[in-house]
C-alpha cells in the first residue's frame, strides 16, 4: 500500500491538456411570490476557468457551499451549465445531450463524497460494477464476472465480494466499491468529489493511496475535490481554491503552499494541525460566516472577512491574474505587480 | 452458491449466504405471527373459492323450492336463502367472484398507478405537472356516483365492466403515493451515480428506482386488495355490483336488507358478513406485515 512520491515531479507543461473548463457558471435562479417570478440567483459557480493536463490532478479546496461540487458535477455534465464552457480532449461538451451524452460519459466518471448514499442498496456488489460496462457493452453478468472480480481484487477487495450486498460493508470498502464502479469502463477522467471526507481518518488515507497507485496504473486524470487542505496537498499537482462560487487562487501544489499568496488561501493553511506540539504555528482566525450566496457582497466577496481589506475592495472586482509562474491569484493586494 | 475455489484459504466458519434487503425482509415476514397466520387464512380461501367447482357438486345458481329458508343441517351446513341456494357453495363460488374482482382490479390499479408515479415523480417539471393534472382530473369523478350512473347505464355489463370501472377510477390515491416516494428516492446520491455511469432513463427508473420504492408499492397493494373487495360488496349490497344472478359474497349480503331475514335467518347474511370482516382483516394485517418487514428501523 505504500508508494512513493517520485512520480510526481514530471515537466507539466509538456503534457496535453485533458480538460479545460472556461468561464464555467452555474446559477440556480430563486423563485419567489405566487406568481413564482424569479427574483434572483444564487450563484454555485461563479465564472470559473481551469485546465486539467493528462495524468495530473488538481485539487479544488474550499469551504463547505462554495460551489466545488457543484462545479465537479456541472463539469461532468451531471447539470447544465449556466453559461461557459467545458473542453474535453478538445471537444466541446457543455451542449451535448440524449445518446451522444451517454456515450460521451465513457471517458469520465464520478467518485461520490457519501459511500453509503451512493450504492444502490437493493443491487449486489458485482451487479453495481459491472453495471457501468453493460450500459456499453451487450454483456451478461457472468460474461463479466472475471473481470469484475478483478476489478475487487484490485482496489482491495475480495473476489467473493461479489455476491454482497452495499449494507454489509464498512464506509471505506464501500468507496472502494465506488472506485471499482468508477473504473470499470477505464474512463481518462475521473472526477473524486470529497471521497474521503465521510471516512474515518485511518481508513482516508488507504483510500487516498489507492487512488494514487490506481492513477499511475490506469493513467488516470483527477478532479480532486476536498475541503481538507492536507488531504489536497497529498493528491495534487495543481490546486484550485474556491470562495463562494469563485476561484480566488490557482496554482502549482508547491507554489500555494511556499507562498500562499490570497489571504483567504492563508488563513486555510494555517488551519492544517501541526503534528508537531513543540512548533507554535500562527493562526489567522476569519471572523464572521460565509455570506449568503443568494445576496454576495459587492466588490471583492471575501473583503467582509478579510483581515487585509481595504476601501477599494468594497467597490472593485479583483480578476485572477498571474503574479508568479504558474500561479494566479484574484487579490486586489497584487494589483500593482 | 459460489465455486469454492479460493486460493486463499480460509478456515472461515461455514459460509452464510449474503442476504439482500429483499432476503432480510421476508425474515422478518416469516416471524410475524399474525400476518403469516393472515396469509395462510387468505391463501386458504383463495384456493377453497378456486376449486369451488371440484368441492360442490351444487349448481350455485339453481333455485330450489323445496330447500327455500332450511336451517343449517348435515345437508347443508349452513342451510340454504330464500331461494333455496345452498349457502356454502354460494361462499364458494361467491369467494370466486369477490377475489377475482379484488384482485383483477389491485394489479390494473397498481400497475397505472407506478407507471404514471414513477414517470411523473422521476421527469418531474412539465411531465409532473400533466400526469398530475390528469391525476386530478380523473380523482374529480365521484367515485360511488360515477360507477352507479355506469353500471346503471350498462346493466348487463357483467364482472369485467365492474372491474375496469373500478380500477379505472382508483388508481389515482396509489399514483400519487408512488410519486411522492419516487421524488425523494431519486433524491439518492445512487440514482445520480447511475446517471454518471451512462444509465439510460428507462433503466435508471426500473432498476434502481423501482425496487427502492417495491415497499411502498407492495403496501399500496395490500391497502388496495382490501380497499377494491369493500368496494365490490359494497356496490353489489345496493345492487350496482356483480349482477344479481352471479354470486358474490357483496350479493349474498343483499339478502340482509330485508330486516325479516336479519332478524330470523342468521345463516344467510352471517357467513357471508364473517368471511368478508375476516378477508379484509387478514389483508390489512398482511399489509402490516410488509410495512414491518420493509422498515429497516423494526427489529421483529
Amino acid at each position: 500500500m505504500m508508494q512513493t512520491d517520485e512520480v510526481k515531479k514530471k515537466d507539466l507543461t509538456q503534457k496535453d491538456t485533458l480538460l479545460e473548463v472556461q468561464n464555467l457558471k452555474k446559477y440556480y435562479p430563486i423563485h419567489t411570490g405566487f406568481f413564482k417570478r424569479k427574483t434572483g440567483d444564487v450563484k454555485a459557480v461563479d465564472d470559473i476557468s481551469l485546465t486539467l493536463r493528462k495524468g495530473e490532478t488538481f485539487g479544488l479546496v474550499g469551504e463547505s457551499g462554495c460551489g466545488k461540487s457543484t462545479a465537479g458535477r456541472t463539469i461532468l455534465r451531471l447539470t447544465d451549465a449556466t453559461d461557459g464552457n467545458i473542453f474535453f480532449e478538445g471537444e466541446n461538451i457543455t451542449k451535448v445531450s440524449g445518446s451522444k451524452l451517454r456515450k460521451a460519459r465513457q471517458d469520465y466518471q464520478m467518485v461520490f463524497q457519501d459511500p453509503y448514499a451512493s450504492l444502490n442498496p437493493k443491487m449486489m456488489v458485482g451487479h453495481l460494477v459491472d453495471e457501468p460496462i453493460r450500459n456499453y457493452r451487450n454483456k451478461s453478468h457472468k460474461d463479466l464476472k472475471p473481470e469484475v472480480q478483478h476489478l475487487l481484487k484490485r482496489v482491495g477487495l475480495r473476489e467473493k465480494d461479489y455476491y454482497k450486498y452495499p449494507h454489509e460493508f464498512s464506509g471505506g470498502q464501500r468507496q472502494r466499491i465506488g472506485i471499482a464502479r468508477a473504473l470499470a469502463l477505464n474512463p481518462k477522467l475521473i472526477v473524486a468529489d470529497e471521497p474521503v471526507s465521510a471516512l474515518d481518518v485511518s481508513i482516508q488515507s488507504q483510500v487516498l493511496n489507492l487512488l494514487k497507485e490506481l492513477q499511475e496504473e490506469f493513467d488516470l486524470t483527477y478532479l480532486f475535490i476536498a475541503h481538507d487542505l492536507s488531504v489536497v496537498k497529498h493528491m495534487s499537482d495543481q490546486i484550485g481554491v474556491m470562495y463562494l462560487g469563485k476561484m480566488v487562487e490557482v496554482g502549482d501544489n508547491e507554489s500555494i503552499y511556499r507562498e500562499p499568496l490570497h489571504p483567504y488561501t492563508q488563513a486555510l493553511i494555517s488551519a492544517i494541525p501541526e503534528p508537531n506540539p513543540l512548533i507554535k504555528k500562527e493562526r489567522i482566525i476569519l471572523k464572521g460566516d460565509v455570506p449568503n450566496p443568494q445576496n454576495p457582497p459587492r466588490g471583492c466577496v471575501f473583503h467582509t472577512r478579510c483581515p487585509m481589506a481595504m476601501e477599494k475592495c468594497k467597490e472593485f472586482v479583483p480578476q485572477l491574474k498571474e503574479v508568479r509562474p504558474n500561479h494566479q491569484v484574484a487579490c486586489l493586494l497584487y494589483e500593482n505587480q | 452458491m459460489e465455486p469454492s475455489t479460493n486460493q486463499t484459504v480460509q478456515l472461515a466458519p461455514p459460509k452464510k449466504k449474503s442476504l439482500s434487503q429483499w432476503g432480510i425482509a421476508r425474515k422478518k415476514f416469516v416471524r410475524n405471527i399474525p400476518a403469516m397466520a393472515s396469509l395462510i387464512f387468505l391463501f386458504v380461501v383463495t384456493a377453497l373459492s378456486m376449486s369451488a367447482s371440484l368441492l360442490s357438486d351444487i349448481d350455485p345458481s339453481r333455485i330450489n323450492p323445496r330447500l327455500v329458508e332450511v336451517p343449517p343441517s348435515a345437508e347443508h351446513w349452513l342451510g340454504a336463502d330464500s331461494a333455496g341456494r345452498d349457502i356454502v357453495t354460494m361462499l364458494l363460488y361467491g369467494g370466486r367472484t369477490s377475489l377475482l374482482i379484488g384482485f383483477s382490479c389491485m394489479t390494473i390499479i397498481i400497475t397505472i398507478a407506478t407507471i404514471i408515479g414513477t414517470i411523473s415523480g422521476y421527469y418531474g417539471n412539465i411531465v409532473d405537472s400533466i400526469l398530475m393534472r390528469f391525476t386530478d382530473f380523473m380523482m374529480n369523478f365521484p367515485f360511488l356516483i360515477f360507477v352507479i350512473v355506469l353500471q346503471a347505464i350498462f346493466v348487463d355489463s357483467g364482472v369485467l365492466a365492474l372491474i375496469l370501472v373500478i380500477s379505472l377510477l382508483s388508481w389515482t390515491g396509489a399514483a400519487r403515493v408512488i410519486r411522492s416516494k419516487v421524488m425523494s428516492e431519486k433524491e439518492n446520491e445512487y440514482v445520480l451515480s447511475a446517471i454518471s455511469i451512462g444509465t439510460r432513463p428507462s433503466k435508471v427508473m426500473i432498476k434502481h428506482i423501482l425496487p427502492n420504492v417495491m415497499s411502498t408499492i407492495i403496501v399500496q397493494a395490500t391497502l388496495l386488495l382490501a380497499a377494491m373487495i369493500v368496494a365490490e360488496t359494497g356496490l353489489s349490497y345496493l345492487g350496482f355490483g356483480v349482477p344479481v344472478g352471479t354470486p358474490s359474497w357483496g350479493n349474498m349480503l343483499q339478502a340482509a336488507r330485508d330486516p325479516g331475514t336479519f332478524e330470523n335467518l342468521w345463516w344467510i347474511w352471517l357467513p357471508p358478513g364473517l368471511l368478508i370482516t375476516l378477508t379484509i382483516l387478514s389483508i390489512n394485517f398482511i399489509g402490516e406485515g410488509f410495512k414491518d418487514a420493509f422498515n429497516p428501523k423494526s427489529k421483529k
